[in-house]
């Protein structure tokens, strides 16, 4: 049914939509979980799904994941380390080999009991972890030492059947991740890769996400299951109050070779067991980044890793030459696409530049040009920085120099930012009172630990309550001076270590 | 003088020197390669078993193949393609190390130089992808077992091959889950949710992901219960469009097939038995393997209004009418890898074209030996021509001599694979005018080539008492007037018959 032309452009009219209150309905400061889980909505970064845990990854979100991916996966082949392909399903008596490993994930394991529309005889487990997956071929594989070292890493999805509140990115019954395995002829040589990896994810946090972190060593009950020592990265979510666990290194020992018969013949002729790593960070480093940087009018992207670094949007005025204003518009994309920018220009005419304003805001874009008619005729645009809202008029002719100067700027000025907000929360203390008010003050503790899980295990149990309860988080690398006769904070018994404490994700 | 310092191959090979090109005519790009000690992964002499034996011995039935013991010769060799084609495909995927068996009956473990290949089919189409408008996502892996039952003819096709999760975190689950079999039902839900107006569409995304499908028989690569792949889904507001678009991806896999794989697939249109279970039209490429079957090398569906309707996924147009939309989805899985396997390898083993092979180095070889460095020169030997016909003798050290040597027998290898690879198709496809004729073709394992307009009864009858199925009506049809062989009718189209993988 045709229609007249005045119509169509009067119904288009109509359509137009003006700057709305297209901002957020929670506030970071105040309602920072539904602050959170809108945010991650609005910015188009994740949908909810019908099966509560498992969200779709948009986009803007994989853009993301990809630049890290990108990133990671170029210095570990570096490393030598090759990247394979394992199932998902793993048989029950295999999941079963290592005990202690089992035990940590068995409760998370989702179950394939039946296919098309018979039961399965045995029931097919999928994975939480590929350890033991991995690791009978690794017994196959490896037979003498110049089978070593043999590095394996894996991009995949891995499912844990989780029933904690599920949030987006941090906490989801399937995530994406890679997982790192290796085996080595010598503990050294396994000790040395666990900090290298653990300093590639430092960079992911730090130099492309802009996230502060600290790097440490587990505790005995916050290792990994099964494992030897687990070193992190972590970081602090200043809102909250909580530690999160970045990303992990372990070093296996040779708990693993003990139970999967991962033996080789050194140079000697001897029969060895190898020593093993495996290292992971997944999609949460996402959730993090949100969390960090974002604000109440949505996203806060680093450059390094926003899919899309500038948008240009051009801002008509009525009797001016819109033609020219979005030639403009184009022309600067174009310039800026060949410097190597991420780029793009939206010159969609159903939406004003206001709401424009307002929607790539949520979306996090670090800058925005606006041209309008004076812009055009004094051969200059007008940036606006996302991350503190500063507002600049660039002459076209050093556009690129300029804006790669800005960008830069802002990804340094966030990275600053959130470390000062996490500096700010750090509290050292001394004895259990001062522990308990700190956690209540939402701070990133600091204390002297007698290094006993018992110990531990007790203050989780004490300080247990509705916003969970508190535990280590790491011992950090960079330990400050311990001074003589330091007393644990919970048991009173000498202090044999500083150790961060907190709630955490 | 001192001893004579071999120009680093990293010089030789710098990417900056590499052909970047278009997507145009694509000249080849020289990789880096990588420098290690001959370790395990490449040399076929190492002390590893060569076990074909499923590791879960418990496991029930597994398939026979892989209850088979390595060929009787030495270590790393492989059973002629003539003696015993799947044996040899299995041999050269052992000696290859591209891929071992897993845990679970039917899953497979793809090692470094497997999944290498993987990366680099990933990254020659993810570029086209992105070139082309779309862009990536990523959907749960489960799925709802309500969705799956919306769309009825979908639930038909795949309900037998479903791998249901009844059991999370120690509890019997409210709904059991469906391990995504492909994701059109998921994607329909969220396209429901995303598009309101034309100005929605078109909407185009990828996804990279692992399905599961749980099939009886199995082979490595070719048909396993999980498998890689990338699946695209768009959404369109005409039906024009959306036929655009599968036409569009079906020629990107074509032109990847050919150019990159050195695979001359030929492209067509499935018959309406064949054709995917929801979709109105299924477009493929089908690669002749080295034993004549046809291989489906990827796929292209137009999906019509099949899904929008049973998820309600509809938009407003410009005249203010509500519409379903109109999708298409394409894929191409690490199936591919067992076409490239079995249309190039030989009984030496395997053998891959230079523009996706991991390494550069292995379609050509360097060879160095004290003689050779005292003339400065170095032995380069083709992959793909045995013996001293395969050798240039003499080829200077010197960077820039070597590389364009290089580069330029890296070349004639890519276009020798493929036009052998012509040539063996082009010899194994007869044009049939009669059923007896079509009959005789199959039973001598070649493809058939005849036109076709019967229905599906016939074609039921021809898989029945053949083996052979339709594979495609190819896009390059002849011309002139046609007779249905079948049928004695007038025919606009040949099809093409083969025994299929």
């Amino acid at each position: 049914m045709a229609t007249s032309n005045t119509d169509t452009s009067n119904a288009r009219k109509k359509e137009v939509k003006k700057e709305t209150r297209l901002g957020l309905t929670y506030k970071k400061d105040k309602d920072f979980g539904e602050w959170y889980s809108e945010v991650c909505v609005a910015g188009e970064m994740i949908e909810y799904y019908d099966i509560s845990g498992c969200y779709i990854l948009r986009p803007w979100t994989m853009a993301i994941w990809e630049t890290l991916q990108a990133f990671f996966d170029a210095e570990i082949k570096k490393m030598n380390v090759k990247n394979v392909y394992f199932p998902l399903f793993v048989t029950e008596n295999v999941l079963q080999k290592e005990k202690d490993h089992i035990e940590g994930f068995a409760p998370e394991v989702a179950w394939v009991t039946k296919s098309g529309q018979s039961e399965m005889e045995i029931p097919i487990a999928i994975r939480p972890t590929s350890e033991t997956v991995m690791y009978p071929y690794y017994s196959k594989w490896i037979r003498g030492h110049r089978d070593l070292p043999l590095k394996l890493n894996q991009w995949c999805n891995v499912v844990r059947w989780e029933f904690s509140h599920p949030t987006p990115f941090i906490r989801s019954r399937e995530f994406l991740w890679q997982e790192g395995h290796t085996a080595f002829a010598t503990q050294d040589e396994a000790d040395q890769e666990v900090l290298e990896i653990l300093e590639l994810y430092r960079r992911i946090y730090e130099e492309f996400l802009a996230i502060p972190v600290i790097k440490g060593k587990k505790s005995e009950l916050e290792k990994f299951a099964g494992g030897f020592y687990t070193t992190s990265v972590e970081a602090f979510i200043p809102n909250t109050g909580r530690g999160i666990q970045g990303a992990t290194s372990h070093c296996l020992g040779q708990n693993f070779a003990k139970m999967f018969e991962i033996n080789f013949e050194n140079e000697k002729g001897e029969k060895a067991m190898v020593w093993q790593n495996s290292w992971a960070y997944s999609t949460r480093t996402i959730g993090v980044m949100v969390m960090v940087h974002g604000d109440d009018k949505g996203l806060v992207l680093p450059p390094k890793v926003a899919s899309v670094q500038v948008i240009v949007i051009p801002v008509p005025y009525k009797d001016a030459d819109t033609q020219a204003i979005f030639d403009a518009c184009r022309s600067t994309v174009d310039t800026l696409c060949k410097a190597g920018f991420r780029a793009e220009v939206d010159l969609r005419d159903n939406y004003s530049p206001g709401w424009k304003y307002s929607h790539w805001e949520m979306k996090g874009v670090p800058l925005r040009i606006e041209i309008g008619p004076k812009d055009l005729a004094n051969k200059q645009v007008r940036v606006v920085c996302r991350d503190n809202g500063a507002k600049m008029d660039i002459p076209m002719h050093s556009l690129v120099e300029q804006v790669k100067e800005i960008l830069s700027n802002i990804q340094e000025s966030l990275f600053n930012a959130a470390k000062q907000k996490r500096e700010a929360c750090v509290k050292v203390i001394n004895t259990w009172d001062e522990f308990i008010a700190a956690l209540n003050n939402k701070k990133l503790i600091l204390a002297p630990w007698c290094d006993e899980e018992d110990v531990e295990k007790d203050v989780k149990a004490r300080t247990k309550g509705e916003h969970g309860a508190a535990k280590t988080l790491c011992t950090p690398f960079d330990q400050p001076r311990l001074p003589e006769g330091t007393l644990c904070f919970a048991s009173g018994k000498p202090a044999k270590k500083w150790t961060y404490w907190g709630r955490s994700y | 003088m001192g001893a004579l310092r071999l120009p680093s191959l990293a010089l030789l090979f710098s990417p900056s020197k590499a052909l970047r090109s278009s997507s145009a005519s694509r000249p080849l790009r020289l990789r880096p390669p990588v420098i290690r000690k001959v370790s395990a992964s490449l040399s076929g002499g190492a002390s590893r078993a060569l076990s074909t034996q499923s590791l879960a011995n418990e496991e029930a039935t597994p398939p026979s193949a892989a209850d088979r013991k390595p060929s009787s010769g030495p270590e790393g060799s492989v059973t002629p393609r003539s003696v015993d084609f799947n044996a040899w495909y299995l041999d050269v995927i052992a000696s290859a190390e591209l891929a071992d068996y897993g845990p679970v009956r039917g899953t497979m473990v793809i090692r470094p130089y497997g999944y290498a290949i993987w990366e680099s089919i990933q990254e020659y189409l993810n570029s086209k992808f992105k070139e082309t408008g779309h862009s990536n996502m990523y959907f749960p892996q489960f799925i709802p077992y309500s969705f799956i039952e919306k769309e009825a003819s979908h639930v038909e096709g795949f309900s037998p091959e479903l791998a249901l999760v009844t059991i999370g975190g120690g509890k019997e689950l409210e709904e059991k889950l469906v391990v995504r079999p492909t994701s059109e039902t998921i994607v329909n839900h969220m396209f429901t949710q995303w598009i309101q107006s034309y100005r929605d569409l078109p909407l185009m995304i990828n996804q990279w992901a692992n399905v599961t499908r749980w099939e009886m028989r199995t082979k490595p690569f070719v048909r396993t219960l999980e498998f890689l792949w990338q699946e695209g889904h768009t959404a369109h507001a005409t039906l024009e469009e959306a036929e655009k678009e599968a036409l569009q991806m079906i020629d990107v896999y074509r032109k990847f097939a050919y150019e990159q794989a050195a695979i001359p697939v030929i492209a067509g249109r499935k018959s309406r038995a064949e054709t995917f279970a929801g979709a109105t039209q299924t477009y493929t490429i089908e690669a002749m393997m080295g034993d004549r079957k046809a291989l489906q090398a990827g796929t292209s569906h137009n999906l019509g209004q099949n899904f929008s309707r049973a998820f309600g996924t509809q938009f407003t147009d410009e005249n203010g009418q509500r519409q379903h939309v109109w999708q298409t989805s394409w894929a191409v899985s690490t199936r591919f890898i067992g076409g490239i396997i079995m249309t190039h390898g030989d009984d030496a083993g395997l053998m891959l074209p230079p523009r996706i092979a991991p390494i550069q180095g292995v379609p050509l070889r360097i060879e160095v030996g004290p003689r050779d460095i005292g003339n400065r020169s170095v032995v380069v030997c083709r992959r793909d021509i045995p013996g001293k016909p395969g050798k240039d003798f003499g080829i200077s050290m010197e960077p820039s001599k070597l590389e364009s040597h290089v580069k330029s027998r890296l070349e004639d290898i890519q276009a020798s694979l493929l036009q052998r690879a012509i040539s063996f198709r082009d010899g194994n496809i007869v044009d049939v005018n009669s059923y007896e004729e079509l009959k005789a073709v199959i039973g001598q394992g070649k493809w058939a080539r005849g036109p076709w307009s019967a229905g599906d009864n016939e074609e039921l009858k021809v898989k029945e008492e053949t083996g052979a199925t339709i594979r495609c009506f190819p896009f390059e049809q002849p011309l002139g007037k046609k007779t249905c062989f079948m049928t004695g009718n007038p025919a606009d189209e040949v099809a093409i018959f083969a025994k299929s993988y």
